[in-house]
């Protein structure tokens, strides 16, 4: 959703050739190493917003011996969609985790060291931070703004989560104690008829 | 060489059913100009560690090696030599003398160690401008930020070039931002300027500028994590990838 609506919005700044739009999107996303979008990604998510009646392609003349390219631009309901996405809020995901499924696969089968896999969480995590401070701290606020509050978030929730990993592995010995969660146990076979 | 070494080193206070082990068998070395981060929750020893590695109070049992010289066999006067000259220390509120300028405050120590006032205002005046600090060479400590105060520390603990600073939760007293300059600026004491850097903390955020992270847990070590490779140490190493290796 991020692509396309990004592309939407870079859209209604001027219309523009799919090459262009991708290099556009993954200026303000943080760099290619960042964020990278595939060439065919760019057309694809073109076509399905041009299907939506989102986005009208025109080719241009080309220049000189050039061929004329595919040149795309923002119709008015592709700037009602654009603007429905600025009105709306981002849902936050901060439940699907990973690390969180490990640690309790690890208790549940018993197979994995808890202790070691928190350890080796938190050496990554500040493996990570290390390289992003490093980074942050190279760029000049002054000219870079943007490049540093993007920084600044990831630096903040890997903080988050070098503390979050402090608290499980100060409660390790209380979840191990308890009973991890388990399915419902419920009856075999088809729902019986009627009920 | 490493240029702070401890073998076993143990620190029990209090004596019988009353005795308290701060530290058990601890076992580190820190090369020169390596910037390392000790953490672990509070009461796991960690400002113990770096009291002893200071030869700021006795060790029970094991060593501690400042460049080689075992700590625990050397006399008071030499001992306070070592510490004069190759051991810098900084603390979480800062510990300047209120009625000193800056310039003073960085002089002091050399002065005791028997540098004449001008040579120790030289260089005091010298390592404040290396830290950003020359406009504000004659201001009082209460004339100064919190991180200007720490700036002010740091040269002081520089000014008699040590091989050596310990660093006593340096950021405990500031802001975020602050906090990050001064961390930004130990890294800087050790990467630009050579020293190793033994600096405690309870803040991941501070610990990520180190070059290591050693985790202390019930006077143990618990475990360690390299962020950095070694600048200094053997081509490979020098020419690997920031992050290091897993």
């Amino acid at each position: 959703m991020s692509v396309r609506n990004a592309f939407l919005g870079l859209l209604a700044q001027k219309p523009r050739h799919g090459y262009e739009l991708r290099a556009a999107f993954e200026a303000i996303a943080g760099g290619g190493v960042n964020w990278d979008v595939k060439p065919a990604q760019v057309y694809a998510t073109l076509d399905r917003l041009a299907e939506a009646g989102l986005v009208v392609c025109t080719s241009d003349l080309g220049e000189g011996d050039e061929p004329g390219r595919r040149v795309y631009a923002l119709t008015e309901a592709g700037l009602a969609a654009l603007r429905q996405w600025f009105d709306e809020g981002v849902e936050p995901e901060h439940q699907r985790d990973e690390f969180y499924i490990k640690l309790m696969v690890a208790l549940a089968s018993g197979a994995g060291d808890p202790h070691r896999i928190l350890r080796t969480q938190r050496g990554l995590i500040y493996q990570r931070l290390h390289g992003l401070t490093t980074q942050r701290n190279a760029l000049d606020a002054r000219v870079a703004l943007a490049q540093v509050l993007l920084l600044d978030k990831a630096i903040m929730h890997l903080e988050a989560d070098l503390r979050w990993l402090e608290f499980v592995e100060a409660r390790l010995g209380d979840i191990q104690r308890q009973p991890l969660p388990a399915p419902q146990v419920r009856a075999r076979g088809r729902p019986k008829k009627g009920s | 060489m490493p240029i702070v070494e401890t073998q076993n080193l143990s620190k029990i206070y209090g004596a019988g059913e009353v005795a308290v082990t701060a530290l058990d068998h601890v076992s580190i070395s820190v090369e020169a100009g390596e910037f390392v981060a000790i953490m672990g929750p509070s009461g796991c020893g960690k400002s113990t560690l770096l009291h002893l590695l200071g030869g700021l109070d006795s060790v029970s049992d094991g060593s501690v090696l400042i460049d080689g010289q075992n700590l625990a066999g050397m006399k008071d006067d030499d001992l306070t030599r070592l510490r004069r000259r190759k051991i810098g220390f900084i603390f979480q509120f800062f510990n300047l003398i209120p009625v000193l300028t800056a310039q003073e405050n960085v002089a002091l120590p050399i002065t005791l160690d028997g540098v004449k006032p001008a040579e120790a205002r030289a260089r005091a005046a010298e390592w404040l401008t290396r830290l950003d600090m020359a406009e504000r060479m004659h201001h009082r400590p209460d004339q100064l930020s919190g991180g200007q105060q720490q700036r002010v520390a740091i040269a002081r603990a520089l000014v008699a070039d040590p091989d050596l600073i310990l660093a006593d939760e340096p950021t405990g007293n500031l802001d975020t931002r602050a906090g990050d300059e001064i961390a930004e600026t130990l890294r800087q004491v050790s990467q630009q300027w050579g020293r190793a850097v033994v600096m405690v903390t309870h803040d991941p955020r501070i610990a990520a500028y180190a070059d290591r992270i050693i985790f202390l847990k019930d006077g143990k070590v618990n475990d360690q994590t390299i962020l950095a490779p070694r600048r200094n140490g053997d081509a490979a190493t020098a020419a690997a990838p920031l992050q290091a290796p897993a």
